[in-house]
């Protein structure tokens, strides 16, 4: 075996201003041709170490750093970035922050060029390296024009230009939809194979990832070492353990685990939807799967009264018509999951029922108001609309004041005002932070705030666009967690978003948009089944498409981990004794530094479990 | 030239900070150095700056629209922008002007009109429109460097012939990135912020606050872009060393510097042409 080209032992890193260390004590060994996957729980300092791995920690990034990293024999606190670069290459989360230049060409050039590497070798290294991605053909266009995953492959291909060993990736597909994740998988793959590299790969999208990786270093929430070694192996013998502690596993592992727990012999458990597919041809059927959807469908029987209805709604930004003539009738208490590809035109149709965006007279109508017409105060009481980043609509100076601002607008009295903010803020897990500036709370305490602002006037129907976008898994469980139980008591849920597994375990109906134009409409279940996804250019999530290749077809109708739940309602609250997309109430990750760590968010409870009431206006 | 050279050629100008492209050699502005384009109406800039008559800024306007119509390559929308905006504007810009100026200085010529006790003096109209031709002038003369040089190549000739650190060129260059991007998210506050009743109120005081209230998540978001924008560029070796290759000279040749030279003698003719005022009728009071 050879020698470990990067070696990182007892490593402790404090950022500034924080009182604990995450990671506490972690190890690592890299060799070339490995995939090393880092795992943990949000705040367990995975990124941190992925920092750390090139020096940016401690150089760049103000924090104390103890125990020691060595790449290729070199000490990364005595070495600066710039040398460690030539051993370790990094891809970060967000394709758009790591773009500096106006071509492609000149983009991969700008590493070797930084390191005086001479001219003929620095457009061999770039051409070699935007073969590899891909995207040679491209060289000569503006990275602004590549698609999500285009511009990570471009950020991959970056990495590859500097000629190093080591490739650090920090979360390179959270910020993708699913076309684009599958790109960059394909890259890593084919990088895999060269055995040239060594991978470091911090990631939430293990359904994605697990076919790549050699070993797993699991950190804990602590930020201690919990496990390490290969990945198989710590997957399957510890699955209990690493659900408790709220690490996110692949979502075939989750069903073999339920299959498990419902009687069904399970030797070794799935890591893949192929693994899935072997396994479910090895069991008996259940009889009764699928069956109970199709009896407790609604169509054709008493129409539900509607809460959305949409009559020829056609859209036009600048010169191009975004959705030509979208005809939909949503009923009152759904949860509908709006998909597409990229340009289908899925937010503009949020933002025109919600009246974000004015839509023609007379098409839209939300429980018998239209968006267009009505003013401002009246549209609050109708439709709350939680934006992607929850720090765009945020006014106010406070917490409380921002919760307050919706009820001021509909000229409440001050005394009812107090009662609802102070009952928001119970609700959301925010009390102790009442007097906080909205700012400055932790990413998911942002969206919790958002979410209640859009709410507290009372909205019975809440719109979101893309709301677990670029969040890790953990926050994204949660958000639906919220919104799953919001849903029970009887709000009408719209949201945008890529990611279908969210959308097969929680979404009533599911409403495919396809270059502006609807191409289904209906329960969620009947969607998947149909093959819509597929048509609209989209695939299906993994659990359905591992089902749907098992030899016996009573498998096929199943497309979530409750369907695998015999004792499981659908409506019964998930509880961490069987544990589903649900995880326990997780401590907050810091964002580069920019909130204060308040343990206090990891024992508030999940802020789903009271039930909330149709919240009155005044 | 290299194959990433051809490709340049044949692609369209997709944006501002891309390379500069060829259009052949009739339209030899796109081959000068920046430099060159920026150092030769200088000159004539601080000319325009402490000239007061209408001939001088019109002879300037004529040599730099004549220099853009040879020389530049230009889009529909610049050509509009020159020979239509530009006019009416100028126009617009003379009666303001006029409107402006002391009419006790040129009270002794001819009223154009009278609105009940204001009268408009034709030398009223003739120093605002010697202003308003100064202004454009200038505009115009900074648009032969402007339209025919691209940001890349502008910085990589500082860096090069003015020996400006690369740190700070190619910052600025990557932050020039960034413009966009904030355009983007402005536009998605001010929709978050409509629908969330912040819309109320008209007036200055309400739009202050309005934009006020833009500012705090316009600027937590382009910080937090900022710091990670940084963190990518200093993992690829940014700043590593006190130069780094370049791919793309940017030469100052011969002929830059005859380029420079001549528009210097035509400019020093213009001026002194203007000094000895050969058409008196053009002049302003």
């Amino acid at each position: 075996m050879t020698a470990p080209v990067l070696r990182a032992r007892g490593v402790r890193i404090r950022h500034d201003g924080s009182e604990r260390s995450t990671p506490d004590g972690v190890g690592l060994e890299v060799r070339l041709g490995e995939v090393v996957l880092v795992l943990g729980p949000s705040g367990s300092g995975k990124s941190t170490l992925a920092l750390a791995l090139n020096g940016l920690v401690p150089h760049a990034v103000p924090a104390t750093l103890e125990g020691s990293i060595t790449v290729d024999g070199v000490e990364t606190a005595t070495t600066t970035v710039a040398e460690l670069s030539r051993r370790v290459s990094m891809v970060f989360q967000d394709p758009d922050a790591q773009i500096v230049t106006g071509t492609l060409l000149d983009e991969v050039c700008f590493g070797p060029e930084n390191l005086l590497v001479p001219v003929g070798e620095v457009l061999a290294r770039a051409e070699a390296a935007l073969r590899q991605v891909g995207l040679w053909e491209r060289r000569g266009e503006n990275p602004d024009r590549l698609s999500g995953g285009g511009r990570q492959r471009l950020a991959i291909a970056c990495a590859l230009a500097l000629d190093s060993p080591v490739m650090v990736l920090d979360e390179p597909t959270a910020n993708l939809d699913p076309v684009g994740i599958d790109e960059v998988y394909a890259v890593l793959e084919r990088l895999v194979q060269t055995g040239e590299h060594a991978l470091v790969l911090v990631e939430h999208n293990l359904d994605a990832a697990i076919g790549l990786v050699d070993r797993v270093v699991v950190i804990d929430r602590e930020g201690r070492p919990a496990f390490d070694g290969p990945a198989r192996s710590v997957l399957r013998d510890n699955v209990e353990t690493l659900v408790e502690m709220g690490v996110w596993l692949p979502s075939a592992m989750l069903a073999g685990r339920r299959l498990r727990v419902a009687g069904h012999p399970v030797p070794e458990l799935p890591l893949t939807p192929a693994e899935l597919t072997a396994l479910l041809d090895a069991l008996v059927p259940p009889e009764s799967v699928g069956g109970a959807d199709t009896a407790d469908r609604n169509v054709g029987v008493a129409p539900a009264e509607s809460a959305v209805s949409v009559r020829g709604l056609r859209v036009v930004k600048g010169r191009s018509e975004i959705l030509h003539g979208v005809d939909l009738e949503i009923e009152r208490g759904a949860f509908v999951a709006i998909v597409g590809t990229n340009g289908a035109g899925k937010t503009t149709l949020l933002q025109s029922i919600a009246g974000v965006a004015a839509p023609p007279r007379g098409t839209v109508e939300v429980l018998g108001i239209d968006p267009a017409r009505v003013d401002v105060r009246r549209l609050a009481r109708t439709v709350g609309f939680v934006f992607q980043n929850p720090e765009h609509q945020f006014i106010r100076g406070t917490v409380a004041d921002e919760l307050a601002h919706g009820l001021e607008l509909q000229k409440a009295e001050p005394a009812e005002i107090e009662r609802q903010v102070g009952r928001m803020l119970e609700r959301f897990g925010l009390t102790a932070q009442r007097d906080a500036h909205p700012f400055l709370l932790s990413g998911g305490q942002k969206r919790r705030l958002s979410v209640g602002t859009a709410l507290i006037a009372g909205a019975p129907v809440l719109a979101l666009d893309e709301p677990t976008f670029g969040q890790d898994r953990e926050r994204a469980a949660e958000l639906l967690d919220i919104l799953s139980a919001l849903n029970a008591a009887g709000t009408t849920v719209l949201v945008v978003t890529h990611d279908l597994q969210l959308v097969a375990d929680h979404a009533s109906h599911v409403l495919v948009l396809d270059a502006g134009r609807m191409a289904a409409y209906d329960r969620t279940e009947v969607v998947l089944a149909s093959g819509a996804l597929e048509a609209a250019g989209l695939a299906p999530p993994p659990l359905v498409r591992a089902f749907r290749a098992a030899a016996d077809p009573a498998w096929h109708a199943l497309t979530r981990l409750a369907d695998l739940d015999p004792a499981a309602l659908p409506s019964s609250p998930p509880t961490p004794s069987v544990p589903s997309w649900s995880h326990p109430p997780t401590a907050p990750s810091f964002a580069s530094g920019t909130t204060s760590p308040r343990r206090s968010d990891a024992t508030t409870p999940s802020p789903s479990p009271s039930p909330p009431r149709a919240e009155e206006a005044p | 030239m290299s194959a990433a050279a051809v490709t340049r050629a044949r692609r369209e100008p997709v944006a501002p900070y891309a390379d500069a492209p060829d259009h052949g050699p009739l339209r030899f502005l796109h081959r000068l150095n920046p430099l060159a384009k920026i150092a030769a109406p200088l000159p004539a800039i601080v000319a325009l700056i402490v000239s007061r008559d209408i001939a001088v800024p019109l002879a300037f306007i004529l040599i730099a629209l004549v220099l853009l119509l040879v020389g530049a390559h230009l889009s529909g929308r610049a050509l509009l922008g020159l020979f239509v905006v530009l006019p009416v504007a100028a126009a617009v810009l003379a009666v303001s002007f006029g409107l402006w100026t002391d009419a006790s200085r040129v009270d002794t010529t001819p009223v154009l009109f009278q609105l009940g006790d204001y009268r408009f003096y034709l030398g009223s109209l003739l120093v605002g429109t010697a202003t308003s031709l100064r202004l454009v002038a200038i505009l115009v003369l900074s648009l032969v460097a402007g339209l025919t040089s691209s940001g890349p190549d502008l910085v990589r000739a500082l860096v090069q012939q003015l020996r400006v650190p690369y740190r700070v060129g190619y910052t600025a260059l990557a932050a020039y990135r960034f413009v966009p991007r904030f355009g983007h998210e402005l536009e998605v506050i001010r929709q978050a912020h409509r629908v969330r009743g912040m819309a109320a109120g008209r007036g200055p005081v309400a739009a202050v606050r309005r934009w006020l209230g833009y500012v705090v998540p316009l600027l937590a978001g382009g910080i937090r872009h900022a710091e990670r924008v940084a963190l990518a560029m200093d993992s690829r070796a940014f700043g590593a060393h006190p130069t780094r290759t370049e791919r793309h000279l940017v030469p100052f040749r011969v002929r830059d510097g005859v380029f420079v030279i001549v528009f210097w003698l035509v400019t020093a003719l213009v001026v002194a042409a203007g000094i000895l005022r050969p058409f008196p009728f053009l002049e302003a009071p």
